[in-house]
């Protein structure tokens, strides 16, 4: 109960024999002073849990065996409270026994006033009785309101702490130096560093090496100007990993613009990091590839003008290699960047010529190729086919073509393997003139291979051999 | 045996693509010039070596292997001060600080009638 009731500004009156309370009475009614007359100790214990202004007793009435129940009302008081009692004495104060003594001392506030009562002495003591009770519940309140404050801080900062807890970065505060003096608990989970370990200057051992003095320039740069501090660096994670974190923080000011305290954060940003580095390398490699299939382009357009026989053969011939080109480009997005496989790359190159699944046998281990090598083996499979379907093997009936390959051990090096015969085409002559073709596998592909490569005119039908170290194929 | 090589002096083609390689050795050689060939800067400081006919180093710079074509270019500048230099590249900030003295920088793709005429000046310089 906050705030002064009826009964916290009046007067209990307790006087059960003679006139007293009735002359009390008439006192404190010509004062306007409330009062309430009890009959008993009880009664007035009663009204003390129920915070009575003050209460005027006579001493033979605290005699009562029931005394007790007053004391341990009295006793039950809250801190701020302490009733004033005014006792109407028996007699003098020298004659009063060492019971009767610790009796009036058993109130605890209390005033003597000897009888018979004196209506100005009587008023006066009661207004100071009221007046001092009256304190005391300003005492009180004034104490309430402190124990609010307190729990609504409690609550604040147990609000703080779960917040500070729940996000998923880390979070730190300092001095207005600098000194490190909270991490939540995010830091601890992900340093595992025992708590309290980081405290002041620690925290930047736990960067990488490479990235402290940086670091440590750029935060007390901060310190110094006041400004934001923003920096991306690599924490030392539990597991001895470090990883790339975004690290802000910036001061809290008071009312004249002096920084209180420093407020910061560390966001794990390795995920990001990590993902854009590796576009930043497949953007790459695409741009070299651009330019790499560019420059192939370009070689091969001026080959093919060099040689056409007509400017309409030229034509025809270099929208076939462009179309073959593209191909294999199609073929080498779909596998994986860095991996593709010699087997998939011989039957695209193969597919366009393929109309009869008889007429290829295509026999080899499925060995990993670099897409440079793949390209040129591309190129030249394109060249032979085209020259196959013209002038040889697929350009009668039954003719067939072997395409075989493999990796064999020659004088103890990892050797590689790669041949295409054709049979069944008609009696094969040496060419007077040498083509795009024959110049591209005679003298190009072998490089791209760091191996030799040959074209055999054998009656029998056309015969391309290719050989090279393993290493070469990537 | 090439009816069409004249008094001029040969030109070292040094470039890592073999296509690229075959192409500019097939276009040198229709202008007139005895050519060699190398893939690396290492085979190009052989070939170096043992032919003094070389009058022209035309060096890719960007090679794999220990020496790219600008360390090439510095290494023949100094073992070889008469010996013409062609730098090619088809990265496109090269400065020309970082060329070799006396070097001529062509940007990639180059126009080969753009080489045939430096060739060509160069040969009437060295006679």
């Amino acid at each position: 109960m906050i705030g002064q009731t009826a009964t916290s500004q009046s007067v209990a009156i307790l006087a059960p024999h003679g006139r007293d309370a009735l002359v009390a009475g008439k006192v404190m009614g010509k004062d306007r002073i409330p009062f309430l007359v009890v009959d008993d100790l009880k009664a007035l214990a009663n009204l003390v849990d129920n915070h009575i202004g003050a209460v005027l007793i006579v001493e033979e009435a605290l005699s009562d065996p029931s005394s007790d129940v007053l004391k341990s009302s009295l006793a039950a008081q809250p801190a701020w409270s302490d009733v004033p009692f005014i006792v109407l004495a028996n007699g003098s104060a020298q004659s009063r026994s060492d019971k009767a003594k610790s009796r009036i001392d058993m109130l605890s506030n209390a005033v003597l006033l000897s009888r018979p009562l004196h209506a100005e002495e009587l008023v006066r003591s009661v207004q100071s009785a009221l007046k001092a009770r009256r304190r005391q519940h300003e005492a009180r309140r004034y104490l309430e309101k402190l124990q609010e404050r307190e729990r609504q801080l409690y609550e604040s900062e147990a609000k703080f702490y779960a917040i500070a807890n729940s996000v998923d970065q880390m979070i730190w505060s300092t001095l207005p130096d600098g000194f490190h003096d909270y991490y939540n608990d995010r830091w601890y989970e992900f340093t595992g560093v025992p708590e309290g370990s980081t405290d002041g200057e620690a925290w930047n051992g736990m960067f990488h090496p490479d990235d402290q003095a940086y670091a440590w320039q750029k935060w007390s740069h901060c310190l110094k100007t006041g400004e934001p501090y923003e920096i991306e660096y690599r924490l030392r994670h539990r597991s001895g990993e470090y990883r790339w974190v975004l690290g802000r923080a910036q001061p809290v000011l008071d009312k004249d613009g002096t920084i209180l305290r420093w407020y910061g954060t560390c966001t794990d940003i390795h995920e990001k990091k990590v993902a854009e580095e590796q576009r930043q390398l497949m953007l790459g490699e695409m741009n070299h590839r651009i330019k790499n299939t560019l420059a192939m382009v370009n070689v091969m357009v001026s080959q093919t003008l060099r040689r056409a026989e007509s400017l309409s053969d030229a034509q025809t011939a270099i929208q076939a290699r462009i179309g073959m080109m593209a191909q294999a480009h199609d073929r080498m997005i779909n596998a994986a960047w860095a991996e593709t496989h010699l087997l998939d790359v011989v039957e695209t190159a193969l597919s366009p010529h393929k109309t009869d699944d008889r007429r290829f046998k295509i026999e080899g281990p499925n060995l990993s190729i670099g897409s440079k090598q793949a390209l040129a083996i591309t190129m030249a499979l394109h060249e032979l086919s085209t020259n196959a379907f013209k002038y040889g093997a697929l350009s009668t009936q039954y003719g067939t073509v072997h395409v075989n390959w493999s990796a064999v051990q020659n004088d103890g090096c990892a050797t590689f393997r790669f041949g295409w015969t054709e049979r069944g085409g008609p009696p094969v002559q040496t060419p007077t003139r040498r083509g795009f073709g024959s110049r591209m596998i005679e003298q190009a592909l072998a490089g791209y291979f760091n191996g030799s490569a040959e074209l055999i005119y054998d009656r029998d039908g056309l015969i391309f051999n290719l050989t090279a170290p393993m290493s070469g194929l990537t | 045996m090439d009816v069409k090589a004249r008094k001029y002096a040969a030109v070292l083609v040094v470039e890592d693509e073999p296509l690229i390689r075959m192409d500019a050795v097939d276009m040198i050689e229709d202008a007139g010039f005895r050519t060699y060939e190398a893939g690396s800067a290492d085979e190009a400081i052989v070939l170096m070596e043992h032919h003094e006919d070389i009058g022209v180093l035309f060096t890719d710079i960007d090679m794999p292997g220990t020496m790219d074509g600008l360390k090439l270019a510095e290494f023949v500048r100094g073992k070889w001060p008469s010996v013409a230099i062609l730098i090619t590249s088809g990265a496109i900030d090269i400065s020309e600080e970082s060329l070799p003295v006396g070097t001529v920088f062509l940007p990639k793709p180059y126009s080969m009638a753009l080489i045939i005429e430096k060739l060509d000046s160069i040969a009437v310089q060295l006679g």
